[in-house]
C-alpha cells in the first residue's frame, strides 16, 4: 500500500493553491455544520463536492474510497437513529423498545449528510494535492517547519516501519514464535515484535537529529522557499471571501429563527 | 503557527505557557458547555449548533496546545516523533486487520510521552489523527484533541512515578481511558450521531433504547471500550521498556530528571 493517496493528474483543481483548498474545505465544513438541515449537507454535496470532483479527474476513485468508508457507518446511522433516538416522538413503526419515528430518520439524514461532506471533501483534498506542496504552503504561510518536517517524515517512513515489522516478525518465527489463529491470542505476538522495533527506530533517532542539527534544523531564521507554490490574485481574495460566507452561515440561524 | 525566535528565552516561554493554558480552557469549557448547556440535538434547532461547537471547540484547543508544545522540543525529540507517529498508526492498523476488539491507536503516542514527556505526546497526539486522516481515513479528525488529552495524561503520570512500578501503569492507563471516553462522547455524539463504527453504534442504540440521552449513550459506550484499551496500551508500553535496557533508557533527559523509571544503580547521574 502507498503511503499517501494522491493521484497525479492535470486538472484546475490540482493547479489550485494548496491553502486556497483547504481554507475552502474548513468553510464548507462550517456551513455545514452550523446550519441543521438536512438539505444543506446534501446541496453542498452535490453541487459543490461532486462538480469539483468531476473537474478534478479524481470522481471515481472519490466515489470508490466515499463508499468503502461512508457505507457501513451511514447505513447504522439510519438504523441506530432511526430506531432508538431519544427525541422521536412521530412513531412510523413500533416493536417492543424500538420506535421508527420521523424525528430519527430526520437526526439521521442530518448528521449522515453532514459526514459525506465531510469525508468526500477531506478525500478529495488529499487526493488532489501532494502532501509535500501542501506542507510547502503552509510553511510560506508562516506554518512552523517542525510541523511539516514531522508530517513529510512519518509519510517516508511508514513504509519502512512496516518492511522492519515484517522481517521481525519472519526473524522471531525463525526462532521458533508461533503465531496462533486466535486473534485474541495474537495479541501476545505483539510483544516479541514491538521490542526490537522500538529498540532499533529510536537508536536510528540520535544519528537523524545529529544530521539535523548540522544542516541547521532547530534555527528559526525566516528561509526563501525553494519550490514556489502558485498563487494567484483571484484566490487571495476568495481566501478572504469563503470565511466571510461561513460566518454568515454561523449567524443566518439565529437571525431566521429556527427555519 | 509562528515566525517567531525560540532565542528570545522567556517572552518566547511565556507566549508558550499561555498558548497551552488557553488551548486546555478551551476545550474544557467546550465539554462543559456540551454537557451542562446539553443543547437540543437537530429537531427544534434555534439553539447554538452543537455539532459545529463541538468540533470548532476541541480543534482550535488541539491546535494551540499543539503549538505551545511545539517550540518546547529539542531537536532528538522532534525526530522522535515520526517514530512514535508511525507506531501508532502501524499498530493501530494491525488491530484493525486482526479485527481486535481494541484500537490500541496510541501505544506511540504514551512511548513517546513516558520517554520524553507531555509535550512531546502532545505534538504526538495530534499528528498522528492530522497523518491518519491524510492516508487511511479523515473521520478520525475530529478526534484529534483525544489523542493531545492521552499524551498530556501519560506525560504526566510517567513524570509523577506511575512507570516505576510494573502494576501502577495499568491504572494509570485506566483513568486515562476513562477522561478520554468523556472527552470524546460530544463529538461522538453530535458530530457522527453515536455512529462512529458499526459495532460501537449498535451498543450506542442499545443505550439509548434503555431511554438514555444521545450523550449519555455515547460516554457509556466509551467507557466501556476506552479504559481497556488504555489500560492495554499502557501495559504494552511499560512491558516494552521495561525489557529494553537501560542505558537506552536513561539516554532521555526527560527520564533522567524525574526518574521515570526505578532502576538500581543508575540513579548516581
Amino acid at each position: 500500500m502507498s503511503t499517501t493517496l494522491y493521484v497525479e493528474r492535470v486538472s484546475p483543481v490540482h493547479r489550485l493553491n494548496p491553502v486556497t483548498k483547504l481554507v475552502a474545505l474548513l468553510c464548507l465544513l462550517v456551513v455545514v455544520f452550523a446550519i441543521a438541515q438536512w438539505w444543506v449537507g446534501v446541496g453542498v454535496l452535490l453541487l459543490v463536492i461532486v462538480p469539483a470532483a468531476v473537474a478534478s479527474g479524481c470522481g471515481g476513485v472519490l466515489a470508490g474510497f466515499a463508499l468503502r468508508l461512508l457505507l457501513p457507518v451511514l447505513a447504522m446511522l439510519v438504523l441506530v437513529q432511526g430506531l432508538t433516538y431519544p427525541g422521536g416522538q412521530t412513531v412510523l413503526w413500533e416493536w417492543g423498545p424500538l420506535a421508527l419515528t420521523t424525528e430519527g430518520l430526520l437526526f439521521a439524514a442530518t448528521i449522515g449528510a453532514r459526514l459525506a461532506c465531510l469525508v468526500c471533501a477531506s478525500v478529495l483534498l488529499v487526493l488532489t494535492t501532494h502532501p509535500g506542496e501542501l506542507m510547502s504552503a503552509l510553511t510560506e504561510k508562516g506554518l512552523s517547519p517542525k510541523f511539516s518536517y514531522i508530517i513529510s517524515s512519518t509519510l517516508q517512513l511508514i513504509p519502512s516501519f512496516r518492511d522492519r515489522a515484517d522481517s521481525i516478525l519472519l526473524a522471531q518465527q525463525a526462532r521458533g514464535l508461533a503465531v496462533p489463529r486466535n486473534p485474541l491470542r495474537r495479541l501476545g505476538v505483539l510483544m516479541p515484535l514491538l521490542g526490537p522495533l522500538v529498540l532499533g527506530m529510536f537508536t536510528d533517532v540520535e544519528e537523524r537529529s545529529t544530521a539535523m542539527e548540522a544542516r541547521g534544523f532547530g534555527s528559526t531564521a525566516r528561509r526563501t522557499s525553494l519550490v514556489p507554490v502558485p498563487d494567484t490574485t483571484a484566490q487571495r481574495v476568495a481566501r478572504w471571501v469563503m470565511p466571510a460566507l461561513a460566518a454568515v452561515a454561523i449567524v443566518a440561524p439565529f437571525v431566521w429563527g429556527s427555519r | 503557527m509562528s515566525t517567531t525566535t525560540t532565542g528570545q528565552g522567556n517572552a518566547n516561554r511565556t507566549r508558550n505557557l499561555a498558548l497551552i493554558v488557553i488551548g486546555t480552557l478551551i476545550v474544557l469549557a467546550t465539554y462543559l458547555y456540551l454537557v451542562i448547556a446539553q443543547p437540543t440535538e437537530l429537531a427544534d434547532n434555534a439553539s447554538a449548533p452543537a455539532g459545529l461547537i463541538a468540533m470548532a471547540g476541541y480543534l482550535v484547543g488541539a491546535v494551540l496546545i499543539a503549538a505551545g508544545s511545539i517550540h518546547r522540543l529539542s531537536t532528538v525529540t522532534i525526530a522522535m516523533v515520526p517514530v512514535a507517529i508511525a507506531l501508532n498508526i502501524v499498530v493501530g492498523q494491525l488491530v484493525v486487520v486482526l479485527a481486535l476488539p481494541v484500537y490500541l491507536d496510541s501505544i506511540g503516542t504514551v512511548l513517546i510521552s513516558v520517554l520524553a514527556g507531555p509535550a512531546a505526546g502532545v505534538v504526538t497526539g495530534i499528528l498522528t489523527n492530522v497523518i491518519w486522516g491524510l492516508i487511511l481515513s479523515p473521520s478520525v479528525l475530529p478526534f484529534a484533541v483525544v489523542q493531545v488529552v492521552i499524551g498530556l495524561m501519560a506525560g504526566y503520570a510517567a513524570r509523577y512515578g506511575m512507570f516505576r512500578r510494573v502494576w501502577l501503569a495499568p491504572i494509570a492507563g485506566a483513568v486515562t481511558g476513562v477522561v478520554a471516553a468523556m472527552i470524546s462522547a460530544p463529538i461522538a455524539a453530535f458530530v457522527f450521531g453515536g455512529v462512529t463504527a458499526p459495532g460501537t453504534g449498535a451498543l450506542v442504540g442499545m443505550f439509548q433504547a434503555w431511554g438514555n440521552s444521545l450523550l449519555a449513550s455515547t460516554t457509556f459506550q466509551g467507557l466501556l471500550s476506552d479504559p481497556l484499551d488504555k489500560l492495554l496500551s499502557f501495559t504494552v508500553v511499560v512491558l516494552i521498556l521495561t525489557a529494553l535496557p537501560s542505558r537506552f533508557l536513561q539516554r532521555f533527559p526527560f527520564v533522567r530528571e524525574y526518574r521515570v523509571f526505578r532502576r538500581p544503580g543508575v540513579k548516581a547521574a
